[in-house]
């Protein structure tokens, strides 16, 4: 069950309920001690667990795993078939800053008689956040499995109408066509696919990491690394991690004692090589400045194409994702935004992103987010030398998806507290 | 009428400012985090009228601050950087402004636009030069094994509390130093004269003399560095990115960067701004102190 904003959440304490409870301790109101004596639990967010009792997403909504598959429901019909795209004036694509080769929308912008505007967000919360205020008016906007049930459930992202998306059947991965995490291709189509894994320099780090019993111990090993180790500044993958090391694969539980214990080993990493986290392991790893990082698949190989230095060999960089099943791969969606006003047009552009040659050209002369085309497969791109043969492994195909497949998924509103404040633990340093 | 109204009208730009861009703006962060959030989108929905502000918010961060809390090290840590910041910026920025505005001559106008120049580079950017100046290979390291000073290169950027220092007193020092040149130049030099006529040492006229006058520079500079940063978060992020040298201004941009409890955030800020508050009274008392001492000294 969901509250509408203004209704009052269970365990709220309005500051007149505050004064009566606390009237007997009024001398210590001004202390941290009294309100905190008085206020007793006034933070969850919203409930849990849907009129069943089965946990739900923020929106309400089930939870998708890769075992369980969600159909979304349609907050409205999607536009009819047949209709005519909409040309001149301005056509906005809202996405993490610099992960779409603008020359490509330059193009798409030429061939459809609209100037294409790229609006970037931070991440993709706080993007859909600015999205419901009506700070951006885009058209289309990249979206995470992880956090399509907000964007459906704060009608946020439009339904498809897929009789405009033929490449959708005809180019893209089995498994993502229908994906589990939108049954039916209700709301997104997919746009670049990852896994997490380690990458390393190889002259630096000495330890043979793919041959450890579990490879993700090396952070725990790295004291002679102090200071060159460093882990995604992301609190679903940094837990995560470290659940996956205690051989834990549920990277969606809100178990308090694993994620509390998941964050306590992370604190272990300060004493070991004075951990870092940042994202930028595509440009810190292959210039040196970092030897061992988290790290995205598509980092590498995007840090292979335009940050190793002139003169190092590819064979510096080394990189290692965990077998199938023990993995989590990801991959990021493309959804039509409420306030498009050019909804035709925003199918077109979501056909266009999965264009063979649109997604191979914005893969290999880009960003280095591999698409999931049928026609990317590793062999083809360590022929084409798109790929070094030593970062082969960084290349997905559709055998890495399955019901037995990793992924992070939405969480339950009160999931989403304990990671983002176990996170801020482990953020805050301390003993 | 008019006569009456005339001169206070004067104020009245600076009290719509003030209102537009401090009251407005503190009253909707204090809405915020006395609020509450909306369950499907995660934005903040604050709650305008104090009969009914909800203080559960408060309470979590007074909890995750008090010791033992989880932030209770790394506000301690932010107050330890703020104030040895303070202190180098202190040691540096005063010798500099005393030069500057008794010693400098005809050179002064070129040291202030000197001072004033780094500020025309975007902080961002001017932190990401010491990033190159302070790799491995940079040019920090190559002067410093030059010198003799280090015999290998040291790691400024493997996430040493010395570096955040380092770089917050960078970032900081010409926001100290221009009021407390302003401070300095304003003192007359006859009170000077006095105390050496009256036998006093140079370093007699400067404790008893040049320092209380110049108290109120010191401490409107140090207010004026003091406040950004504590709630600095990039600087760290840029230098160190450890989370041992993390500040309570990185948790504030954690909440706030798109996660369940935004009010978390709003509800730091305000803790932040009431302790800071504490301060600014401290220096509010210290400036009306000072005024009426030198008032004395001049009726004398």
């Amino acid at each position: 069950m969901t509250h509408h904003p203004k209704e009052r959440r269970p365990g709220y304490l309005s500051r007149r309920d505050f004064l009566l409870r606390s009237a007997g301790t009024a001398a210590a109101l001004s202390s941290a001690g009294g309100l905190l004596a008085a206020c007793g639990n006034t933070t969850s967010v919203a409930e849990a667990t849907g009129t069943s009792g089965e946990p739900v997403g923020p929106g309400g909504l089930p939870l998708a795993r890769p075992d369980k598959r969600v159909t979304l429901p349609l907050w409205e019909d999607p536009i009819e078939s047949g209709l005519e795209p909409e040309t001149g004036g301005t056509f906005t694509v809202y996405n993490y800053p610099a992960y779409f080769y603008k020359k490509l929308l330059k193009e798409f912008g030429a061939k459809y008689d609209v100037e294409v505007q790229y609006t970037p967000f931070d991440n993709i919360n706080s993007g859909l956040q600015r999205l419901a205020s009506g700070a951006v008016q885009p058209d289309v906007m990249e979206i995470t499995p992880d956090t399509l049930d907000i964007g459906v459930a704060g009608k946020l992202v439009k339904p498809l109408n897929l009789d405009y998306i033929p490449n959708l059947q005809a180019n893209i991965w089995p498994q993502l066509v229908d994906p589990f995490y939108d049954g039916g291709s209700h709301y997104t189509v997919p746009y670049t696919c990852y896994a997490t894994g380690i990458a390393w320099r190889t002259d630096k780090i000495t330890e043979d990491i793919p041959g450890m019993a579990q490879p993700w111990d090396i952070f725990w090993q790295s004291q002679a690394y102090k200071g060159k180790v460093a882990l995604l500044s992301e609190n679903r993958e940094t837990i995560g991690m470290a659940l996956l090391r205690k051989g834990i694969t549920d990277i969606n539980t809100e178990d308090p004692a694993q994620v509390n214990q998941a964050v306590s080993d992370l604190k272990e990493l300060y004493g070991v090589c004075n951990i870092k986290v940042d994202d930028i392991q595509y440009q810190s790893v292959p210039e040196g400045s970092s030897w061992l990082h988290q790290a995205w698949s598509g980092d590498m190989i995007a840090g292979y194409i335009y940050y190793l230095p002139k003169g190092t060999p590819a064979s510096a960089l080394g990189y290692w994702k965990p077998e199938h099943g023990k993995v989590p791969v990801q991959n990021d969606c493309f959804a039509i935004c409420s306030t498009t006003k050019k909804p035709v047009l925003s199918h077109l552009f979501l056909n266009y992103l999965l264009d063979n040659g649109v997604a191979y050209e914005n893969f290999v002369d880009f960003n280095g987010y591999q698409p999931p085309l049928n026609e990317i497969d590793p062999e083809t791109l360590l022929k084409k030398g798109v790929v070094p043969e030593n970062l082969a492994n960084s290349v997905l195909t559709d055998a890495d998806l399955g019901p037995d497949s990793l992924q992070y998924g939405t969480l339950t509103s009160k999931g989403q507290q304990l990671w983002e404040d176990g996170y801020s633990n482990f953020l805050a340093g301390g003993s | 009428m008019y006569r009456r109204w005339l001169w206070p009208g004067f104020a009245s730009p600076g009290i719509v400012w003030l209102v537009l861009l401090f009251v407005v703006p503190f009253y909707a962060v204090l809405g915020v985090a006395l609020g509450t959030v909306d369950p499907i989108l995660f934005q903040p929905v604050p709650i305008w009228n104090p009969l009914e502000w909800n203080v559960g918010w408060l309470a979590e961060v007074f909890h995750r601050l008090a010791p033992g809390g989880i932030w209770f090290d790394v506000w301690i840590r932010t107050v330890v950087y703020v104030a040895a910041s303070l202190a180098l910026c202190l040691l540096i920025g005063y010798p500099v402004a005393y030069y500057t505005a008794r010693h400098a001559g005809r050179w002064k106008g070129l040291i202030l636009i000197l001072i004033i120049l780094p500020l025309w580079i975007s902080y961002m950017m001017r932190m990401l030069a010491w990033v190159n100046l302070l790799q491995a290979d940079g040019y920090v390291n190559r002067f410093l094994m030059f010198t003799h000073v280090l015999s290998e290169p040291r790691d400024w950027l493997g996430g040493n509390s010395s570096t955040v220092i380092f770089a917050l007193v960078y970032g900081y020092i010409p926001y100290l130093i221009l009021p407390l040149f302003a401070s300095l130049d304003r003192i007359d030099r006859s009170h000077l004269e006095a105390a050496r006529d009256l036998g006093a040492s140079p370093w007699s006229a400067f404790r008893q003399v040049t320092l209380p006058l110049s108290k109120t520079g010191i401490l409107g500079g140090a207010v004026l560095i003091t406040l950004p940063m504590f709630g600095d978060y990039y600087t760290p992020n840029i230098v160190s990115s450890s989370p041992k040298t993390s500040m309570i201004g990185n948790q504030i941009d954690l909440y706030f960067h798109g996660g369940p409890q935004p009010t978390i955030g709003a509800a730091l800020t305000i803790v932040l701004a009431a302790f800071l508050t504490l301060l600014m009274l401290y220096y509010l008392r210290s400036i009306h102190r000072a005024q009426r001492d030198v008032g004395a000294v001049g009726a004398l």
